[in-house]
C-alpha cells in the first residue's frame, strides 16, 4: 500500500478523463471512490474533506479541455482588426492544423494559398505586387546588361579642314611681275572692243584682231599671259576689253597684241604679254605674285569653314582651291574658286575665307597686294 | 429568468450600446466588443462541435461575419452577445448542412436565446475561460499543457523543469483557484 496526496489522486483522475474523454457526471464520482479505495493518502498534503469535493475539480477540468489554443484568441483579434482597417485578409482557417491542411493542399507556396507559419493572413495582393516589382527589376536590369553588352558606340565623322596658303606660281621668270601688258599694231585707231584672250603660261601667237594671214600653215591659238586657271568675260570677238570702239583694229602699238604699247598682251597701259594695266606679264595691274622681293601674306584670323550637311551625309571630301588677292589692308578679295569640289563645300570654303584677315604681302618694306592659291582640304577623318 | 435578460445584465446595456455606435463608425473599434463577447461566443459554439478546431474556425466565421454585417445591426435592447449567439447558431447550421449532417432533433439548442439552462453553461463557461486567463502564470501554463495540449505530466515538467509533484500540486492550485472564483461569481 502506497502513500497518495491529494494531487496524484486529482491527476489520475484527470489522466483517465483525458485518455478516455470523459466528462459524464458520475465519471468523477467513479475516479474519487477508485483511488480511494486502492491507495493511502499523503498524511501531508491536503485531504478531500479540506479541499472539497474532487468531483467539482474533474468537472472543472472537464470543461477546460475545451479552452481555446492559447493564440487563438490574439490572432483572430489580429485579422479582424485587419478587416475592420480595410485590408482584406486570405480567407481560410485560423490555426495552425488549417495552416497544415492549406500547405498539404497546396504545396506550392502553400504559405500563399493561407496562412504564413507565423500565423500570420497572408496579404496576396502585397505579394503580387512584390512579384510585379522583382519582375519589372530583372527585367530592367537584364535589358541594361544587354544594352551595354550590344553598344557600340557610335563616331560621328569630324569634318577636319586643312586649309593651305601657296604663293601664286609667278607666271613670268624671275622679273617682279605686277600684271598688265598691252601691245598693238601699229594701226591709226585704238584698239575695239572684245573678249580678251585666253591666258596662258606662255605666248606662242599674240591675240590680234584683223589678221594678215587667214591661212596660217600653223594655227596656234592667241593667248596672253596670266594665271590659266583665269576665266575671263567671254564675247565673240577678240580685242580689248576696256576699249569702247566697234571698228576691229589692233591698236596703235607695236610687236602683236592688241592696245597702244608694246609687248603682245591686251588693253594696259604698261606693255608686255599680259592683260589689263600694269606691265611684264600677269593680269590686271598693282598686283604682286610672291616671291622675288615679295613676302607670301600670313593668315592671322582664319577660322575654319563648315562642312556641308549634304558632304557629311555622303562623307564626301577633297580640296577646294582658290585664287585669293590679299591686299595691302590684309582683306581677301577677288576670291575664285579655280579647283571646285562640290556638294557645298566651294561655297563653304568661300564664306569662310572672306572673314579670314592676313598680314599682306610686302615688297620693300611696304604692304601690297598679292595674288594667291588658298587651297582648303576638307577631310573627315 | 429569460436567456436574453441573462445576457443582458452580464454588461452595462448603455455601454454596450455606446460601443456598437462606435464600432458601426469605425470598425477599428470593433476590437472591443470582440474581446467583450469572445468567451461567450466561443463557448456557446465549443458546446456544439466535436473538437477544438471546429470550434475555433466557427467562432472566427462568427466574429468576422458580424463585422462585415456590422453596419447592418439595429439597437433594439437586446444585447450584442445574443446577436452574435444567432450568427453562431446560422453558422453552425450551415456547417452543418455543407458536411451533410442533418441538424440535430433538438435543433432548438441552436437558437441562442431558446434555451435558459444553455444560456447559463455558456455564461459559467465564458466565466471559466476568463479566469483561466487571471490564473497566475506558472498555474496558467499548466492549465494550458495539460487540458488543451493534453500533455502528460511527465511532459510539462520536463518542459518546465521541475519535479512532477510539482506541476501535480500547480495543477491542483489551478483547479482549486478556478473553483473558488466560480463559487463566487456564482454567489
Amino acid at each position: 500500500m502506497s502513500n497518495i496526496s491529494v494531487y496524484d489522486e486529482l491527476d489520475q483522475a484527470i489522466e483517465q478523463m483525458l485518455q478516455h474523454q470523459l466528462a459524464s457526471p458520475s465519471f468523477p464520482q467513479k475516479a474519487q471512490n477508485g483511488a480511494g479505495e486502492q491507495k493511502q493518502r499523503d498524511p501531508e498534503a491536503p485531504s478531500l474533506a479540506d479541499e472539497g469535493n474532487i468531483g467539482e475539480l474533474i468537472e472543472l477540468a472537464a470543461d477546460l479541455r475545451d479552452l481555446p489554443r492559447a493564440n487563438f484568441r490574439s490572432r483572430l483579434k489580429l485579422e479582424l482588426e485587419w478587416e475592420a482597417a480595410g485590408r482584406r485578409i486570405s480567407a481560410g482557417d485560423t490555426d495552425q492544423q488549417a495552416v497544415r491542411g492549406a500547405a498539404t493542399s497546396g504545396e506550392i507556396l502553400p504559405s500563399l494559398f493561407g496562412k504564413s507559419w507565423a500565423g500570420y493572413p497572408v496579404r496576396r495582393r502585397n505579394f503580387a505586387l512584390s512579384v510585379a516589382l522583382h519582375a519589372v527589376m530583372a527585367f530592367l536590369v537584364g535589358a541594361t546588361f544587354l544594352m551595354v553588352k550590344s553598344y557600340v558606340p557610335r563616331v560621328e565623322p569630324q569634318p577636319n579642314v586643312t586649309i593651305r596658303l601657296e604663293p601664286y606660281p609667278v607666271p613670268i621668270g624671275a622679273h617682279p611681275s605686277s600684271g598688265g601688258g598691252s601691245g598693238g599694231a601699229a594701226e591709226p585707231i585704238r584698239a575695239s572692243k572684245g573678249m580678251a584672250p585666253p591666258a596662258a603660261q606662255e605666248q606662242l601667237t599674240p591675240p590680234i584682231i584683223l589678221r594678215n594671214n587667214a591661212q596660217p600653215r600653223l594655227a596656234a591659238t592667241a593667248t596672253v599671259i596670266a594665271p590659266p586657271d583665269l576665266s575671263f568675260p567671254r564675247t565673240r570677238e577678240i580685242g580689248d576689253p576696256l576699249s569702247a570702239l566697234a571698228a576691229p583694229s589692233n591698236g596703235p602699238g607695236v610687236g602683236g597684241g592688241i592696245g597702244g604699247r608694246a609687248g603682245g598682251g591686251v588693253g594696259g597701259d604698261g606693255g608686255g604679254p599680259g592683260r589689263g594695266p600694269g606691265s611684264k606679264g600677269g593680269c590686271c595691274g598693282g598686283i604682286y605674285s610672291a616671291g622675288d622681293g615679295v613676302s607670301i601674306p600670313r593668315a592671322i584670323y582664319s577660322p575654319e569653314p563648315e562642312f556641308s550637311e549634304e558632304a557629311r551625309r555622303s562623307k564626301y571630301q577633297g580640296e577646294v582651291t582658290m585664287l585669293a588677292t590679299i591686299g595691302a589692308d590684309g582683306r581677301p578679295r577677288d576670291l575664285l574658286v579655280v579647283r571646285s569640289l562640290g556638294m557645298g563645300l566651294d561655297e563653304k570654303a568661300l564664306e569662310a575665307v572672306r572673314t579670314w584677315r592676313f598680314e599682306p604681302g610686302k615688297k620693300d618694306g611696304r604692304p601690297v597686294a598679292v595674288q594667291m592659291n588658298i587651297i582648303v582640304s576638307f577631310h573627315l577623318f | 429568468m429569460n436567456a436574453v435578460a441573462n445576457l443582458a445584465n452580464l454588461t452595462s446595456l448603455d455601454d454596450e450600446r455606446l460601443l456598437i455606435q462606435a464600432a458601426q463608425s469605425d470598425p477599428s473599434r470593433f476590437a472591443e466588443l470582440y474581446e467583450s463577447n469572445f468567451n461567450r461566443v466561443y463557448a456557446f459554439v465549443a458546446r456544439r462541435v466535436k473538437d477544438r478546431e471546429e470550434a475555433q474556425d466557427v467562432t472566427a466565421d462568427v466574429f468576422h461575419q458580424a463585422l462585415r454585417n456590422l453596419s447592418r445591426f439595429q439597437w433594439r435592447g437586446v444585447p450584442f452577445a445574443a446577436w452574435l449567439l444567432r450568427i453562431a447558431a446560422n453558422a453552425l447550421a450551415d456547417r452543418w448542412q455543407r458536411a451533410g449532417r442533418e441538424v440535430p432533433a433538438d435543433s432548438a439548442e441552436l437558437e441562442a436565446e431558446s434555451s435558459p439552462a444553455d444560456v447559463v453553461e455558456i455564461e459559467r463557461r465564458a466565466m471559466l475561460f476568463q479566469l483561466v486567463d487571471r490564473l497566475p502564470a506558472d498555474q496558467r501554463l499548466v492549465v494550458v499543457r495539460r487540458f488543451v495540449e493534453q500533455k502528460s505530466i511527465r511532459e510539462i515538467a520536463q518542459e518546465l523543469g521541475r519535479s512532477e509533484g510539482a506541476v501535480k500540486q500547480l495543477q491542483f492550485r489551478a483547479l482549486e483557484t478556478l473553483r473558488e472564483q466560480v463559487r463566487k461569481s456564482d454567489e
